[in-house]
């Protein structure tokens, strides 16, 4: 349970950054929270020779917020993001799903670029991120680039960052004035990975459901409907039709079944919040 | 056996309970490993280290983190709290009393992380309720006394504080 030996790079700035990870390519791994990496480094399911830590460069620090959005620096942590949510009062959805994101102390230390760049299927800034249909920028030594969630998420743990490129930031577009919107999750212990996760977003009649845990990549439904029981329809034969992962954790009728169950129990709150 | 070329010793100082300390350590050394072997700080325990049991939870800068989760060279120039630091040597805190009498441990391996996890709980919430405190504690794991205890010695010392108009060490 101890790493095996690696040195550290610490720059300073975004084109030290890219240029480091230009020159040391698939030994070097980057460092943020390392709230998976550690672990990962620790079990050596990972042994790079060199660690990229990129808390020190400044332009991956910001919260920046605009008017139809959110820009989050990759190395933003997720309690960070969390206060400045709350502080804020803006964007409640997200700030509704960030406490579900493992413990503070977990947050404390873990990033938002973190999350995102590792792209695990339950994780919930992964979900946001795709209902939202946000997007992320990626930079490397050469240019940088845009990517929404859609292209960016390609698999479980599997992103369409490049080898020599760095996470440079997340941006999570902002709800509707008047939309509504919900989030439930269903683990074993709070905390835990989500074994399903529903986030629903209802902008007059468009409602739109999107699942975290449920395949290797969220998975997005948007639907026009015209009441609460066509909601309720929709979300029975999307739980009856849509591909479902088993694994140890949870069978595939499991997963179908907390699908519905909470997505109605969404359906049912949907009135009582807005964005 | 010639040392691999990249096991090189860096050093690394810390502000730790209102003392600066600083010791030599490798990049890979994690931060709970640096407090316990580098500077010969026990208190913080290790149980899982993978970041699941939350034993070895200290403050980092005022904010608690996993020590196992984080590695000692990111803590350079920072304040750290460990649960030697709750207390003066001659007297228990006030959550530290309180565990004791509500029997809140009984092997006592996971209570330094309950211990910095619950401290920083109560200052942030001073009146939690029972939920709250169980939400808070939720990220620590004790094997052997369950949390019945624990929950009551945290309940307890919020209601004494909030009786005497603040905190009390």
């Amino acid at each position: 349970m101890k790493s095996a030996p690696f040195v550290v790079h610490q720059p300073k700035s975004l084109r030290d950054a890219v240029n480091l990870s230009a020159i040391h390519g698939e030994d070097a791994k980057i460092i943020a929270g390392g709230q998976t990496l550690v672990p990962m480094l620790a079990m050596r399911i990972a042994t790079p020779a060199i660690l990229i830590d990129i808390n020190n460069v400044k332009e991956l620090t910001t919260i920046v917020e605009k008017e139809y959005f959110i820009e989050v620096g990759a190395a933003v942590s997720q309690a960070r993001l969390e206060d400045y949510l709350v502080n804020k009062n803006t964007h409640p959805l997200l700030a509704t799903m960030m406490p579900w994101i493992a413990h503070r102390p977990i947050r404390n230390r873990g990033t938002v670029g973190g999350s995102i760049a590792h792209a695990d299927p339950s994780a919930e800034l992964v979900l946001a991120l795709s209902i939202l249909q946000g997007w992320v920028v990626l930079a490397s030594a050469k240019k940088q680039r845009k990517v929404i969630a859609q292209e960016f998420f390609i698999g479980a743990l599997q992103t369409d960052r490049q080898m020599d490129e760095i996470l440079v930031k997340i941006v999570f577009p902002k709800l509707d004035k008047n939309a509504q919107y919900g989030f439930v999750e269903y683990g074993y212990r709070h905390g835990d990975f989500a074994v399903v996760s529903v986030a629903l977003i209802k902008n007059d009649q468009e409602w739109t459901f999107a699942y975290g845990g449920i395949n290797d990549t969220p998975q997005v439904f948007k639907e026009k409907l015209s009441s609460h029981q066509d909601a309720l329809a929709f979300v029975a034969h999307l739980a009856n039709t849509v591909n479902v992962r088993e694994d140890p954790t949870a069978s595939a009728d499991l997963r179908r079944h907390l699908m519905q169950s909470q997505s109605e129990l969404l359906i049912k709150q949907i009135d009582l919040v807005k964005g | 056996m010639s040392q691999l070329p990249f096991s090189e010793k860096i050093s690394v100082e810390v502000n730790v309970n209102g003392e600066k300390r600083s010791a030599d350590c490798e990049y890979r050394t994690t931060l709970g490993d640096f407090l316990r072997h580098g500077l010969g700080l026990t208190g913080t325990h290790y149980g899982c280290e993978h970041g699941v049991c939350g034993a070895c939870t200290i403050h980092v800068d005022g904010e608690p983190v996993r020590s196992c989760l984080m590695f000692a060279y990111q803590a350079n120039g920072k304040e750290i709290q460990t649960v030697e630091g709750l207390s003066s040597k001659e007297e228990l805190s006030d959550l530290q009393a309180a565990f004791r009498k509500h029997h809140a441990l009984q092997c006592g391996f996971c209570t330094p992380g309950f211990l910095m996890t619950s401290s920083k709980f109560l200052d942030d919430n001073p009146s939690p309720t029972e939920q709250q405190v169980r939400e808070a504690i939720s990220g620590n794991i004790c094997r052997c006394t369950g949390y019945k205890g624990i929950v009551e010695a945290i309940l307890e010392v919020a209601n004494q504080r909030t009786a005497k108009g603040g905190r009390v060490c």
